[in-house]
């Protein structure tokens, strides 16, 4: 075999050579270097560094992204009968419902105040009842039952224990409400009536973690 | 709120990142991106020798990727998925430059050239290690239908038969490319070696 004749099949072996190619590698110092050098630089491509993009690669990526609607962020969204989509959250109900209750309290001790001050009773029991508090209740069945749709759309098997849980915490409430009412100066019924709301504050912190899981 | 602290792209694993990103999840895109950046820039890079054709090149290989997520069925490795899709487009970036990936059969050089012993080549030795520095340069200034071949080959591993059915040529010219690409490779990194020693 000559050199020309070896070279002429090179670029067909891969990784192996027949007896004849072997015989002539061992016999010629040109092709046998040859060879060498070729599978030094095959070796050392393998070895090839790899090389990091600049930052601004990734930011582009991500805009473009957004922009064609491919990144969903969860969305706060109020839930209907016709969405199918599990992802929104109600963190936002959590300040809602801590506000009801620091409004609760702030009302509560505003007609304890009143009590104390009140000429006629009676006219003082009947502004109980403030326009805001139909609405407060109307808004929070609103929002419990937003919630338990978002419970049940996400773990349908929890919606019952939170619905039982809401339902008794309101139940809670009513109670505490009825006894505040009848008992304006009794300190322990104030603050039963400021637990329950608290509880239910709870169950609405509870309800919104498990929705958002 | 545990579940949430779980999605920190460090923790999450391509799988998972993979399926999550399906669903929109833009940390799982995120993820998926430093998970294999490197390896798609470096080849943009070394196929178009220019940072910034690179990048858009990356850019444009990760978009592909990402708008076509949903269908991924896990058939293949998903880094083999990837890859795939940034050889495409680099090759078609280079086809609308009226690059010639790999010459039809024809060779760029001529047989004689290809087979010339020039006088005193040998007399450089490349035996040894090669300077990796070098052997970029000498890939950056190989002509790109020899780039190409010889990156998907022997930098990214490809067989010829898969370089054959990306770049649209036969295997048998697959190879011929390769062989004549190291050829060149050590014709340049014996000229830069040479170079090397007469400077004082």
């Amino acid at each position: 075999m000559t050199c020309d004749e070896f070279e002429r099949v090179l670029p067909e072996l891969e990784g192996g050579h027949s007896s004849e190619q072997e015989e002539h590698l061992r016999s010629c110092s040109s092709c046998s270097e040859l060879v060498s050098n070729l599978n030094a630089i095959t070796d050392n491509a393998r070895l090839l560094p790899e090389y990091e993009p600049g930052p601004q690669v990734w930011n582009a990526i991500e805009t473009a992204l957004r922009q064609e609607g491919l990144i969903r962020q969860p969305q706060l969204q109020l839930v209907s009968p016709a969405s199918s989509s599990p992802r929104w959250r109600f963190a936002w109900l959590v300040p809602i419902a801590a506000a009801a209750l620091f409004g609760s309290g702030l009302f509560l001790i505003h007609r304890q105040v009143d009590r104390q001050f009140a000429v006629k009773p009676a006219v003082t029991t009947a502004s109980v009842t403030t326009p805001a508090e139909p609405a407060r209740n109307v808004a929070s069945s609103a929002d419990e039952e937003q919630i338990l749709a978002a419970i049940a759309a996400r773990a349908p098997a929890m919606r019952a224990s939170y619905e039982s849980n809401l339902r008794a915490v309101e139940a809670y409430i009513r109670d505490a409400e009825l006894s505040a009412h009848d008992n304006p100066n009794d300190q322990i019924a104030q603050q039963y009536l400021t637990n329950a709301y608290e509880q239910r504050a709870m169950v609405y912190e509870m309800a919104i973690n498990r929705a958002m899981q | 709120m545990t579940g949430a602290r779980k999605l920190q792209s460090d923790k999450l694993s391509e799988a998972e990142a993979i399926e999550r990103a399906k669903q929109g999840d833009g940390e799982a895109f995120e993820t998926l991106y430093h998970l294999h950046k490197r390896r798609v820039y470096s080849l943009c890079l070394r196929m178009t020798a220019n940072t910034a054709a690179a990048e858009d090149l990356t850019q444009e290989a990760f978009l592909q990727l990402f708008r076509k997520i949903a269908t991924f069925r896990g058939e293949s490795a998903f880094s083999t998925w990837l890859h795939r899709m940034a050889v495409n487009v680099v090759l078609m970036q280079l086809r609308k430059k009226g690059l010639a990936v790999v010459p039809l059969e024809e060779t760029i050089e001529t047989e004689e050239e290809s087979h010339k012993k020039e006088p005193g080549a040998d007399d450089v030795r490349l035996a040894g290690s090669i300077d990796r520095l070098q052997l970029e340069h000498a890939v950056e200034n190989l002509p790109p239908g020899y780039r190409a071949v010889f990156l998907l080959h022997d930098v990214e591993g490809y067989e010829h038969n898969e370089i054959a059915r990306i770049v649209g040529c036969s295997i048998g010219n697959s190879k011929s490319q390769l062989h004549k690409a190291r050829m060149k490779l050590r014709e340049l990194l014996k000229a830069s070696r040479a170079e090397k020693a007469t400077k004082p």
